[in-house]
């Protein structure tokens, strides 16, 4: 029996076999430096040697996507996120592009975008772009040039081609990259994009600090993301039962690490970024999973499964656990948006 | 990948101060016409490393571009038609982009550039 308990199994290991780890949830802890501006620094709770776990994570994300997104796709259509819908209704397979639609507008007004042709953004990143969706979305309606990376190369490769397809092959290329070391120089773009994608950063400190970086003095930085309920002040971490059913839906999604909005407000915080406000919209994500499992059930859903392999079988099988989550005010979807100092 | 996003790319191994620009290699590189936007080239032009672009246009054989341009050229049609084939027009399908400091490639497949770190070099 496998003495390693915190650090990170390779996803090949077949699911049963291995220890549970705790790596994935660990709370995180930020500290305040003394000196003079505000450092804040995200520490491990537990002895995960971070290099061990990043490369391994990376492949797990990439081979998840690989995986997965060919199934998603053909069900869900070319927008991998969230539906944002009316509180308590409940939605059908035909409401979900138009809510996914939607999701984007929302993010978009509620970081106060322009439309203003002077003041537009000309220069966007999607960091973890999945199949371009996103990327598409906003090149077409801002006229914007978007680079989109992703860990995946199927993604990157039929995100491509879906561009292509629509006729914005000269608006928008994708790179395969890793969002904590962007490839592109300091200040490149207006708009610096994340839907739901930051689950999957480990560090959430240098997720933010790359995201501001390739921000160009001005521009807005938009993030939607999963996030775990705020702690309220006499809390140092969640609950055992909290962690443990978050710890469920890591493994089978290949999220590392759990934060709140708080968390990302003070980290925004930390680097001086302005304007910084958030929202939580769960409520409005609440008929999203029942959705989605429902369309595993279709025909054509649970098919295309079949013809999937384990590990999205597996994300597929975690599904009810999300709906837990939601469900317990544990699992939160938040919006967190700022903007990059002049 | 088009030589507009060949000049927003760099290097970003730890370290590594001078990442831009990668040199290009191309193994295989196609032409593909898009029409040519006046308006959009104005407004990109001035994000333009010129010199990283004329290297990289060079290196796919095309020697068209002037070794220094300024924002009066954009007012000349052949300059646009020059500046719009090289910056949108060429795409490299398979080969590479080298780091000058560190000379480590950055494989490009399917016109995808990969641009993932090895864990050395975080």
């Amino acid at each position: 029996m496998s003495t390693l308990l915190h650090s990170y199994t390779p996803p090949s290991a077949p699911l049963g076999l291995r220890p549970r780890p705790s790596r994935c949830l660990r709370p995180l802890r930020f500290q305040v430096g003394r000196m003079g501006n505000s450092v804040v620094r995200a520490q491990a709770a537990t002895e995960v040697t971070e290099a061990a776990t990043s490369e391994g994570l990376k492949k797990g994300i990439a081979e998840f996507y690989d995986e997965s997104s060919g199934v998603w796709e053909s069900v869900w259509g070319d927008h991998m996120h969230h539906g944002f819908y009316e509180p308590d209704t409940a939605a059908s397979l035909s409401d979900h592009r138009p809510a996914q639609i939607r999701m984007i507008e929302e993010a978009l007004s509620f970081a106060g975008v322009s439309d203003d042709p002077m003041k537009k953004p000309k220069t966007i990143v999607d960091v973890g772009c999945g199949i371009g969706g996103s990327s598409r979305y906003l090149a077409k309606k801002y006229g914007a040039q978007c680079r989109g990376i992703t860990l995946s190369p199927i993604q990157a490769q039929r995100a491509q081609e879906l561009a292509a397809a629509e006729g914005l092959a000269d608006k928008v290329s994708f790179q395969v990259a890793d969002a904590l070391q962007q490839p592109f120089p300091d200040g490149e773009f207006d708009l610096v994009w994340s839907m739901e994608s930051g689950e999957h950063m480990p560090d959430k400190m240098k997720f933010v600090s790359e995201l501001a970086r390739v921000a160009a003095p001005g521009a807005t930085i938009i993030i939607v993301t999963w996030c775990h309920r705020d702690l309220s002040p006499s809390e140092d971490s969640l609950k055992p039962d909290e962690i443990a059913l978050l710890n469920k839906i890591c493994d089978a999604y290949y999220l590392p690490a759990w934060c709140s909005a708080s968390d990302y407000v003070n980290i925004a915080k930390s680097l001086s970024l302005e304007n910084i406000k958030t929202a939580d919209w769960s409520d409005n994500v609440a008929p999203f999973w029942p959705a989605v499992i429902r369309s595993a059930f279709t025909w054509q859903g649970f098919t295309s499964l079949l013809r999937s392999g384990w590990k999205t079988i597996r994300g597929a099988l975690v599904m009810p656990l999300m709906i837990e989550g939601y469900k317990k005010n544990l699992i939160k979807f938040a919006v967190i948006t700022c903007t990059k100092p002049n | 990948m088009r030589l507009l996003t060949h000049n927003m790319l760099s290097c970003n191994i730890k370290g590594v101060t001078n990442g831009f620009p990668l040199k290009l290699e191309a193994d295989k590189w196609v032409t593909k016409e898009v029409d040519l936007n006046a308006d959009f080239l104005r407004g990109i032009f001035p994000k333009i490393e010129w010199s990283a672009l004329l290297a990289a246009a060079r290196a796919l054989g095309f020697a068209e571009l002037p070794e220094q341009a300024d924002a009066s050229m954009l007012s000349s049609d052949d300059f646009l038609r020059r500046f719009h084939h090289a910056l949108l027009e060429l795409h490299v399908e398979e080969g590479a982009l080298v780091c000058p400091e560190t000379g480590r490639k950055f494989p490009i497949n399917k016109g995808i550039p990969n641009m993932l770190l090895h864990e050395d070099e975080v």
